[in-house]
C-alpha cells in the first residue's frame, strides 16, 4: 500500500502544492524587481534635483504663515505645520460627521413622510445636491455666499449672541470658570452613580418584568448631582458671547469663513447620501416587522422606535461607514477655498520644500490611518447593533 | 477574453424580450384631486399646519430664486463663455472634429441600442409629448444661447435613431458582433479624430470635452484592471490576495486630491528617465487606477452574488479557471454591477471637476476664471451654470440607471 502510493506520487514539478509555493515566489519576485526599478529611478532623479529621500527635511523651518489651527509660527519646522494641518482637517472633519448625520437622518425621514410636500421638498434636496460635484459647492458655498456676505459692520447678528459676516461666524461658547475643577468631579460622580442606576434598573427590570425606565432614571440622577456640584463648585461654566470690536469679532467661538464655507458644502453634500441610505434601510425592514408591532399594540412611534430602526440601524451602518470616510477625504477639497487643511498645508509644502514623495507618502498615510480609525469606530458600533444569541 | 464582451451583451437581452415586470399590485383606484389633497396633504392637523408652513416657505424661496434667475441674473456671461464651457480653448476653425467625434458616438450608441434588442416600451401619445417637449427644450436653449450650433445637435439625434433603426431590423445579429469591436475602437478612433491629422493637442482640450474624457477613459481603462483586482483579491494564491488587497484598500484610503498630486509631482520620478509624459495623460493614469480599486470592490460584489453551484457546474463541465471566469462568473457577476457601476462612472464624472485645482482647464475652471472684466461680480451665475452642466449629466445618467435597474430585474433572481 505505501510504496503504491509513493509510487502514485507525482514528481515535485508536477506536485500541484509545489508548483503554487513556485508561482507565488516568482510573483513575488517579479513585484519586487518591479519596485526596485521604481525605486531606482525614483532616487536617480531626485539626486539629479538635489534632494534626497530622508525626512530630515521636517525639521527645519517652513517659513510660510497659516492662517487658522492651533499655535503655529512660520519660524517652526515643517513638521508642525503638518501637524496643524492634520488637527485641522480632524476639526472639520469630525464637526461634519456629526452634523451631516443628524440633517442626513431628518432629510431621510421626511423622505418617507405622509405629506406630500415634504417627501417632494426632501426628494429635490437630494437629486439636486447628489448629482452636483462637491468641489463646485464647496467653492459656490464660498466665493458665492460667505464672502458676499455683509463686512463684519453691516452683518447679521442674531440676538446680538450670533452673529455672521464676511468674517465668518461667531457664535456663544461655553469656557471654563475657576470652579471648574470641583464641577469635574461631581460631573464624574454623577456618571459613576448614573451607571450603577442603569445597571440596577436593568437587573430590575429582568428579575421582576416591570418596566425599567433606566434611560429617564440615570439621566435624571446625573442632572441631579450635576446640578448640586454647579452650585457647590460656584461659577465653574461661563458662557463666552462674542462681541464686535472695530473690525472682527472678540470672544466667543468663531469660525473663519473658509472653515464655514467647507463645512457647509461637505455637510450638506454628504447628508443627502446619508439621507438616502436611510430611506432605504427603513424601507428595507420588512413589511411585516411594523404589523407585528402594531398587533402587539406598539403605537406608531413605539413601533419605528423598538421595532423598526434597530433593524433599519443594523443594514444602515456600514454603508454610512463608508460616507464618514467619504466626507473625511472629501474634506481635501478644501484646498480649494485655502482653509488650511491637511492636503491644503502639504501642496504648499511641495511648492515650497520639494521632497514630493515623501510629503504625498506621509499624506497618504495619515487619511489611511484616519480611515481604519473610523471604520474601527463603527465596527463597534455594527457590532452592538448586531444581532444577537440568545443573551437579551 | 474576446468572448466575454458577447456574453455581457447577450445577457440582458434575454430579459427585456421575455420578462415583462409582473403587476402584482392592484390598480389605483381614481380619486378626485380633493380627495388627493386631503389624502397627502391635510390628513392630520400636524400634517395640514406643516403643508402651511413648508408651502409659505418653499413659495417665497422658490419665488424669490425664479426672479432671480429670470430677471435680475445677468447670464451674459455664461452665454459669451459658453464655447469655453463645453470645449476650453479649443480652436475654432478645427471644431469639426469634435462634432465628427460626437456623430461617431452617437450613431454608435444607436446602433448598440438596436442591437440590444431593448425597446422603447412608451406608447405613440407618450412618445409624441416627449419629442416635442424635448424640442421645446432644446429651442428653449437655441433662443437663449442664440447659436445655430445647437441644430446640429439635434440631428445628432436623427443619427441617433437611424442607428438603432438600421441595426434593429434585419442587421441585428451582425450589429451585435460589431457594436463591441466599435465601441473598443471608439477610444483610439476619437482621439484620431481629434488630434490626428495636424488636429488639437490635448494641451488644449477643456471644458466639458476634457470632463467626459477623462471620465471615459478613467472607466473604460479601469474596467479590466478592476476586474484583474477583484480576481486576485479572490485568488487562492495568499501573495497575490495579499497585493491586490493592498493595493485596493491603499488607493482607496487616500483621497482623490492626494493621488492627483503624486500624478503631478512624484509620477515622473518613478518613470524611467527618458520617459516624459503630459501632464494630462499623468493626470488621466492617476484617474484610472484610483477608479480601478473602486470598480474592484464592485465586481467584487458581484461575484459574491455569483451562486456557489454556478462554479461547481461550470469545473463539472471541465472547464479550466480561466474559462470558468470568463464564460459562467464574470457574465452573471458583471451584469448585476452594472447600477453600481453606473453610479461610480457619475461619481467618476463629478469627480473630474478636481482637474480645475490641479491647474486644468475644466468647466469649473472656467467658471472661476469666466468673471474677469466686464463681467466681474458674475461668479454666482458661472458657478451655477457649470454646476447645472454636471447636474444634467449626472441625472440623467441615475435614471437612466433606475430604469435599466428595473429592467434588468437585478436583485430579483
Amino acid at each position: 500500500m505505501a510504496t503504491a502510493a509513493e509510487a502514485a506520487r507525482p514528481p515535485f514539478w508536477r506536485n500541484v502544492r509545489v508548483l503554487r509555493i513556485l508561482g507565488q515566489v516568482i510573483f513575488l519576485a517579479l513585484v519586487a524587481v518591479a519596485l526596485r526599478e521604481l525605486y531606482l529611478n525614483l532616487e536617480f532623479g531626485v539626486r539629479r534635483q538635489g534632494q534626497d529621500l530622508s525626512y530630515e527635511f521636517l525639521r527645519s523651518r517652513a517659513g510660510f504663515p497659516i492662517k487658522e489651527g492651533i499655535s503655529y509660527s512660520p519660524n517652526q519646522p515643517y513638521l508642525r505645520a503638518f501637524l496643524v494641518g492634520l488637527v485641522n482637517t480632524i476639526r472639520v472633519a469630525a464637526v461634519g460627521i456629526v452634523l451631516a448625520t443628524l440633517l442626513g437622518v431628518v432629510i431621510g425621514v421626511l423622505r418617507l413622510s405622509p405629506n406630500w410636500l415634504l417627501r417632494k421638498a426632501a426628494q429635490i434636496y437630494v437629486e439636486v445636491i447628489r448629482n452636483t460635484p462637491v468641489l463646485i459647492q464647496i467653492v459656490f458655498w464660498y466665493f458665492a455666499v460667505v464672502l458676499t456676505l455683509p463686512a463684519i459692520e453691516g452683518g447679521f447678528s442674531l440676538g446680538g449672541v450670533f452673529f455672521l459676516s464676511n468674517q465668518g461666524t461667531a457664535i456663544p461658547w461655553p469656557r471654563a470658570g475657576p470652579g471648574a475643577g470641583i464641577w469635574g468631579l461631581f460631573l464624574l460622580g454623577g456618571l459613576v452613580v448614573a451607571a450603577v442606576m442603569w445597571s440596577w434598573r436593568t437587573r430590575a427590570n429582568e428579575r421582576t418584568g416591570r418596566p425599567h425606565h433606566r434611560l429617564s432614571l440615570s439621566f435624571a440622577v446625573f442632572l441631579a448631582l450635576a446640578g448640586l456640584g454647579y452650585a457647590v463648585a460656584g461659577d465653574a461654566l461661563r458662557l463666552d458671547v462674542p462681541r464686535v470690536t472695530g473690525l472682527i469679532y472678540a470672544g466667543g467661538f468663531r469660525l473663519s469663513p473658509e472653515y464655514t464655507a467647507v463645512l457647509l458644502g461637505l455637510v450638506i453634500y454628504t447628508a443627502a447620501f446619508i439621507a438616502e441610505i436611510v430611506r432605504g434601510s427603513i424601507l428595507a425592514v420588512d413589511k411585516g416587522q411594523k404589523e407585528a408591532g402594531a398587533a402587539l399594540g406598539l403605537t406608531p412611534f413605539q413601533q419605528l422606535r423598538h421595532v423598526v430602526l434597530p433593524q433599519a440601524m443594523r443594514i444602515a451602518i456600514p454603508p454610512i461607514n463608508s460616507q464618514y470616510l467619504n466626507l473625511t477625504k472629501n474634506s481635501s477639497l478644501a484646498v480649494a477655498v485655502g482653509y488650511p487643511e491637511l492636503a491644503s498645508v502639504s501642496s504648499t509644502m511641495i511648492n515650497q520644500a520639494g521632497r514630493a514623495f515623501q510629503i504625498t507618502v506621509m499624506v497618504m498615510a495619515t487619511y489611511l490611518t484616519m480611515s481604519l480609525l473610523i471604520s474601527f469606530v463603527m465596527n463597534l458600533a455594527n457590532r452592538a447593533v448586531a444581532y444577537r444569541g440568545v443573551r437579551r | 477574453m474576446s468572448r466575454l464582451p458577447e456574453d455581457l451583451e447577450r445577457a440582458p437581452l434575454v430579459i427585456a424580450e421575455d420578462e415583462r415586470p409582473l403587476e402584482v399590485a392592484p390598480a389605483k383606484e381614481p380619486t378626485t384631486p380633493a380627495e388627493w389633497v386631503s389624502r397627502n396633504l391635510f390628513s392630520s392637523r400636524a400634517s395640514g399646519i406643516v403643508t402651511v408652513v413648508v408651502g409659505v416657505l418653499l413659495l417665497y424661496v422658490g419665488l424669490r430664486l425664479l426672479r432671480w434667475v429670470f430677471v435680475s441674473a445677468d447670464w451674459a456671461v455664461v452665454k459669451s463663455h459658453l464655447r469655453g464651457y463645453m470645449i476650453g480653448r479649443f480652436p475654432q476653425a478645427e471644431i469639426w472634429r469634435i462634432w465628427v467625434a460626437v456623430y461617431f458616438l452617437v450613431a454608435l450608441a444607436g446602433v448598440s441600442w438596436g442591437a440590444s434588442g431593448l425597446r422603447l416600451t412608451w406608447s405613440w401619445g407618450k412618445a409624441i409629448t416627449r419629442g416635442l417637449a424635448t424640442l421645446a427644450a432644446l429651442g428653449a436653449l437655441l433662443y437663449l444661447i442664440e447659436s445655430t450650433r445647437i441644430w446640429l445637435a439635434l440631428l445628432s439625434l436623427v443619427a441617433l435613431f437611424a442607428g438603432a433603426v438600421a441595426a434593429g431590423r434585419t442587421w441585428r445579429f451582425v450589429a451585435r458582433r460589431l457594436v463591441i469591436g466599435g465601441w473598443l475602437l471608439s477610444f483610439p478612433v476619437v482621439i484620431l479624430v481629434l488630434r490626428g491629422f495636424g488636429g488639437v493637442a490635448p494641451l488644449e482640450w477643456g471644458g466639458l470635452l476634457l470632463n467626459a474624457l477623462v471620465a471615459v477613459v478613467g472607466i473604460v481603462l479601469s474596467f479590466p484592471l478592476g476586474i484583474l483586482l477583484a480576481l486576485g483579491r479572490r485568488s487562492t494564491f495568499p501573495a497575490v490576495r495579499l497585493l491586490c488587497v493592498g493595493i485596493i484598500e491603499i488607493v482607496r484610503g487616500a483621497p482623490l486630491y492626494s493621488w492627483l498630486l503624486f500624478g503631478v509631482f512624484v509620477l515622473p520620478f518613478l518613470l524611467p528617465p527618458g520617459l516624459r509624459l503630459a501632464e494630462i495623460i499623468r493626470v488621466m493614469i492617476m484617474f484610472v487606477l484610483f477608479s480601478s480599486a473602486y470598480v474592484a470592490e464592485i465586481v467584487r460584489g458581484g461575484l459574491q452574488g455569483v451562486h456557489q453551484g454556478q462554479y461547481e457546474a461550470a469545473r463539472a463541465l471541465g472547464l479550466p479557471t480561466w474559462r470558468m471566469m470568463a464564460l459562467v462568473i464574470l457574465p452573471q457577476a458583471l451584469r448585476n454591477t452594472i447600477p453600481a457601476m453606473i453610479s461610480h462612472f457619475i461619481s467618476l464624472f463629478k469627480d473630474t471637476s478636481l482637474l480645475a485645482i490641479v491647474g486644468f482647464l475644466d468647466v469649473l475652471r472656467i467658471a472661476r476664471i469666466a468673471p474677469q472684466a466686464r463681467f466681474s461680480g458674475s461668479l454666482r451665475q458661472t458657478l451655477l451654470f457649470a454646476a447645472f452642466m454636471f447636474w444634467v449629466v449626472s441625472f440623467s445618467m441615475s435614471r437612466w440607471s433606475q430604469r435599466l435597474e428595473r429592467r434588468l430585474g437585478v436583485g430579483e433572481r
